[in-house]
């Protein structure tokens, strides 16, 4: 048998299940999305690290202009530092999608693929090995080229042999970027196959795993001694490039996921936390008569205290059932939609126990803690106050300034025209300062993170349009080796709908420190610097940009310049290129992406440098339009016209691709912080119910009166919907300014994570108005169960409650 | 008893309550002086913001008085803390009031059971019995296991004074007891009081109403915040 106390901390609990359910479910919800955070990064920590090792990663890749053999590639495996080098051959071809288009299609072959010792390529569905003048795709780019396994592709390689080739199975290659986000497609092939597209045997592309893959800077010299033993056989190096250690590719846009998926789950448990405190405190109103009683009758602080603190763990106890099970599934769907978006596998989604361990003792400790400031203050004041008469306007409504103001009589247009409905609601809405701080706190957090979001969106396309506005043209072509300038740029304009054309050359290029130490890849891109040049300047952080007479100047990303502390602005820099040593003068550093540092110099100058005047690379193309349509048509048209006067092209891009791309990159993040900001919202929706139902109790007497005056149903409803609607509409405003500084943060943080540079900072108006609206409908849906609570209320009920 | 000759079970020497508000401060107990012996059903009558309900909290260390001496059984209350005097009160007093304040969520035996639990006086299985006893004494035993709201006004009452006798206190003290009854129940509860007063308890009444006060066997009127009669 229970004694007398908790038998009323059961009833209390059981008998008034709105309040119960209210206040359980705004703590799962915190919980929930806590628990979700927590076993997902666990889950896709754990698989990407299982994924990662499953293919024995490279610690670098060195890639050659001419082909080489075994025997090339049994002396890179007989260097002291390396442990393992594998070869495979890298051809940047073209796909025909079913919709006609053409897409780069980056294709592999390699010699075994039952042997493949660094970066391996697993078996998905459908044939393996490749056979005989087939193709496998990889498992993420099966869509982006819109075929499935059995479908015959076009496929055009880049001496102009197209074949039409069957798609015999899918192929599973963690170490690449995920196709639906870089936009090109893997494919898979034998030698066999190579040579039925007219190519020679020969590699061009060596992996290698240092002997401590773990250490970065060991790793990167190990790369470029293999590096300059290819360049000392003869070969030329156009790309060299060392990896994260044990990280996939987009590792840094996972962790970006995870690091703003942890800022949001800690915001909404202190949101949860700041609903909890707004209900306790809300309930020992409601329950002040009843201390008092217990005290009456000779109950202690402690004994009071401790029902009540049961009564929390309680609640506790059943947000926990329902968050724990929800969080765990939650945690599988988001790290199974994070896998597969960044293509790898997850091989146990198995939570470990301090997951929930970590979640039993927030939910548990937290809410008591957080409940102990209004239990105290509660408890503290004497049973004959606690018990004293009700009286009107309680809350102490009409001793602050604001109240005085919101009495109306110092406002014009209230003495002047009949809005005093409208001003009780006002009124009404001040009169629990406390209770109404703390609602405004949780409303104006999910108002804040819910605009953010949407700023972190458009802050995202800001960026985006930021790097790619420097490139003020429709396309880019990269030929398969330089040209002359002249001829190329001539073909491209007898083409229709072209109608200005520019050049640049890039080059790779390394580091060379004062220790003598090298960098590990760096791009230099050399365009033309004149009046009509099609790149224009990027977004300058320090310094300048290049003028047409700069010689060795160079513009460099201003992170390259936290990453190398030795450099600095109006200082040298010394690249090797080609295997001289060049010095350079850095005039200026832009704000821009850093996937890849890339450093910017003169054309003019470059080609003189590197005995290659009047050549170019690459092509770029400004059309007549610029609708995508068009731009797609007329670069199709170019590429025949090229392919017909022997100008070969292996990349394309198109500059409304490019930005799809790169704005499709981040879609994961945005969805993701979208949930998150919902769940927020649905925090602070929570939180206004209950206020308002709060509120409906604590005026139960006033409800009478004003039906005893004559209200009708609609006249009491309406008092509390205008109350709750002038709560939301404060938290949103509040929250659109509280906006401003938390997506500047979130833009820092995310920006950094993913690429190195914060975002360029935006601010959306599309996204105020959807929440301000949103939460108006908010705020008369939280409204309306306590306010139809209030309208039937009779005025028997309201003379008798207590 | 001769209360002359009996040591007092409460004694309130130059009680003074002063309440200070927004609109000034008003004097609710000015300096009494107050007695009461076992066995005496001592009523306090006196109009409505005399200071009756003040006087009742400042005696059952409900409230603090502003200054002067509270002793109950020969115990200060007047220097006691809230813990201190709540475990007092759970001792030696039982409160009823004029508007019952009965626990909505609990059932009338667990009400009654209540006062035990919080001051540990009698084991568990006891509670049950003794709260039993009690309810049958006030003849609502019948209604044991509903909950307050579904019994009359009348049998509200009853369940008070069950409560409040719930740790077999030496005083019951009653505010305005009957103010919320029609006259037959009223006199009934009244009845229920004077019954205890004949087992040798003692009684503390507070009413405004004649009817009432008549059947004390010590009336005293307060006015002002003063004792008057």
């Amino acid at each position: 048998m229970l004694r007398a106390r908790w038998y009323k901390v059961v009833n209390d609990l059981f008998g008034n299940k709105t309040r119960t359910l209210l206040i359980v479910l705004s703590m799962s919800v915190g919980l929930f999305a806590l628990g979700i955070i927590l076993s997902a990064r666990t889950i896709l920590s754990e698989g990407l690290a299982e994924s990662f090792a499953a293919i024995n990663p490279s610690s670098g890749t060195v890639r050659t202009a001419e082909l080489f053999d075994e025997d090339f590639i049994e002396s890179v495996r007989s260097m002291k530092d390396v442990q393992e080098a594998d070869a495979r051959r890298n051809v940047s071809a073209r796909v025909q999608t079913k919709s006609g288009e053409w897409k780069n299609l980056t294709v592999f072959v390699v010699a075994d693929y039952d042997d493949i010792r660094v970066n391996k390529v697993a078996p998905q569905s459908g044939a393996w090995p490749p056979p005989e003048h087939e193709i496998l795709i990889e498992r993420a780019a099966l869509s982006v080229i819109e075929a499935q396994v059995g479908d015959v592709i076009l496929v055009r390689f880049p001496n102009d042999v197209e074949r039409r080739i069957r798609v015999a199975g899918s192929a599973y290659d963690p170490a690449q970027l995920p196709a639906q986000i870089d936009g090109t497609p893997y494919g898979y092939i034998t030698f066999d196959t190579l040579k039925w597209f007219g190519e020679s045997y020969g590699f061009n592309e060596l992996h290698v795993i240092s002997t401590h893959p773990e250490d970065k800077a060991w790793a990167q010299q190990v790369v470029n001694r293999v590096k300059d033993k290819a360049e000392k056989s003869g070969y030329t190096i156009p790309l060299s490039m060392t990896v994260e250690p044990g990280q996939l590719p987009m590792n840094d846009v996972l962790q970006g996921i995870l690091l703003l998926m942890g800022f949001l789950g800690v915001l909404s448990l202190f949101l949860s936390i700041f609903l909890v405190v707004n209900t306790v405190s809300a309930l020992l109103t409601q329950q002040k008569r009843q201390i008092g009683v217990m005290k009456a009758v000779g109950g202690s602080t402690m004994q009071i205290l401790g029902m009540y603190l049961v009564m929390v763990l309680a609640y506790g106890v059943m947000a926990l059932l329902i968050a724990i099970p929800l969080g765990m599934q939650g945690a599988r769907t988001l790290s199974g939609a994070l896998a597969v978006f960044f293509n790898f596998d997850i091989h146990s989604m198995d939570v470990p126990p301090q997951t929930f361990l970590i979640q039993v003792a927030i939910g548990l400790i937290l809410p008591v803690l957080a409940s102990l400031v209004p239990f105290v203050a509660s408890l503290r004041i004497s049973a004959a106050e606690a018990m004293s008469s009700y009286t009107m306007g309680r809350g102490g409504f009409g001793k602050s300034g604001i109240d005085r103001l919101l009495s109306g009589a110092n406002v014009w247009f209230a003495r002047n025209f009949s809005v005093r409905s409208i001003l009780l609601s006002v009124r009404n809405t001040f009169r629990n300062k406390g209770r109404l701080a703390l609602t405004l706190i949780t409303l104006t957090l999910g108002s804040a993170t819910f605009i953010s979001v949407f700023n972190v969106r458009a802050s995202l396309s800001s960026t985006v349009e930021d790097m790619i506005k420097w490139f003020n043209c429709d396309m880019m072509l990269t030929l398969d080796r330089t040209y002359r300038a002249e001829k190329v740029q001539i073909e491209a304009l007898n083409v229709p709908g072209v109608t200005k054309t520019d050049v640049w050359i890039h080059l790779p290029t390394r580091m060379i420190r004062r220790d003598e130490s090298e960098s590990g890849m760096i791009y230099m891109f050399a365009p033309t610097v004149h009046p009509d040049s099609l790149i224009v300047s990027p977004t300058i952080a320090e310094g300048r940009w290049l003028v047409s007479d700069d010689d060795n100047a160079v513009v460099v990303p201003s992170a390259f310049l936290q990453d190398e502390p030795e450099l600095h602005l109006g200082g040298d820099i010394v690249l090797k290129i080609y295997g001289k040593e060049h010095t350079f003068k850095i005039v200026g550093t832009y704000v821009g992406m850093a996937f890849a540092p890339m450093i910017y110099a003169n054309y003019d100058y470059m080609t003189r440098l590197t005995n290659r005047v009047g050549e170019a690379d690459a092509l770029m193309v400004t059309m007549q339009s610029h609708d995508e349509a068009y731009v797609d048509a007329a670069t199709s048209a170019l590429e025949d016209h090229f392919e017909r006067v022997g100008v070969r092209v292996s990349m394309v891009a198109t500059i409304n691709n490019e930005r799809a791309e790169a704005e499709a990159s981040f879609d994961a993040i945005v969805a993701l912080l979208l949930v998150m900001a919902i769940l927020l919202a649905l925090v602070g929706g929570l939180g206004l119910m209950g206020t308002m139902s709060i509120n409906v109790l604590e005026r139960t007497r006033e409800i009478g009166v004003l039906r005893a005056i004559g209200a009708s149903n609609r006249n009491v409803g309406l008092v509390f919907i205008r109350e709750g609607i002038v709560i939301g509409l404060m938290s949103g405003l509040m929250g659109a300014a509280l906006a401003v500084p938390m997506s500047q943060g979130l833009n820092q943080a995310l920006g950094l994570a993913v690429m190195g540079v914060p975002l360029t900072y935006s601010y959306s108006m599309p996204g105020l108005w959807l929440w301000l609206t949103i939460v108006i409908v908010l705020s008369v849906l939280a409204s309306l169960i306590p306010a139809r609570t209030a309208s039937r209320l009779t005025v028997r009920e309201v003379l008798a409650y207590e | 008893m001769n209360s002359s000759t009996a040591n007092p079970l409460i004694e309130l020497r130059g009680v003074i309550k002063v309440y200070n508000s927004l609109a000034g401060s008003v004097t609710a107990l000015n300096g009494i002086d107050l007695q009461i012996f076992p066995g005496e059903f001592l009523v306090v009558t006196g109009k409505s913001g005399s200071g009756k309900t003040t006087l009742v909290n400042i005696l059952t260390g409900l409230d603090r008085s502003t200054s002067g001496e509270i002793w109950v059984n020969g115990e200060p209350l007047h220097k006691f803390g809230t813990e201190k005097a709540a475990r007092l009160r759970g001792r030696t007093m039982g409160v009823v009031f004029q508007t019952f304040e009965l626990l909505p969520t609990l059932t009338v035996l667990q009400n009654v059971m209540l006062p035990m639990d919080f001051a540990w006086r009698y084991p568990r299985r006891e509670q049950r019995k003794r709260a039993l006893s009690l309810l049958e004494q006030v003849e609502i035993a019948d209604h044991a296991k509903k909950l307050p709201t579904a019994l009359s006004g009348g049998q509200q009452q009853r369940l008070a004074i069950a409560r409040a006798m719930a740790n077999d206190p030496s005083i019951l003290v009653a505010d305005e007891p009957t103010g919320s009854l029609d006259s037959a129940t009223a006199k009934a509860v009244v009845d229920i009081f004077e019954g205890l007063v004949q087992q040798g308890r003692t009684v503390f009444l507070v009413t405004h109403d004649k009817d009432v006060a008549k059947r004390g066997s010590r009336v005293i009127t307060l006015s002002d915040g003063e004792v008057v009669v």
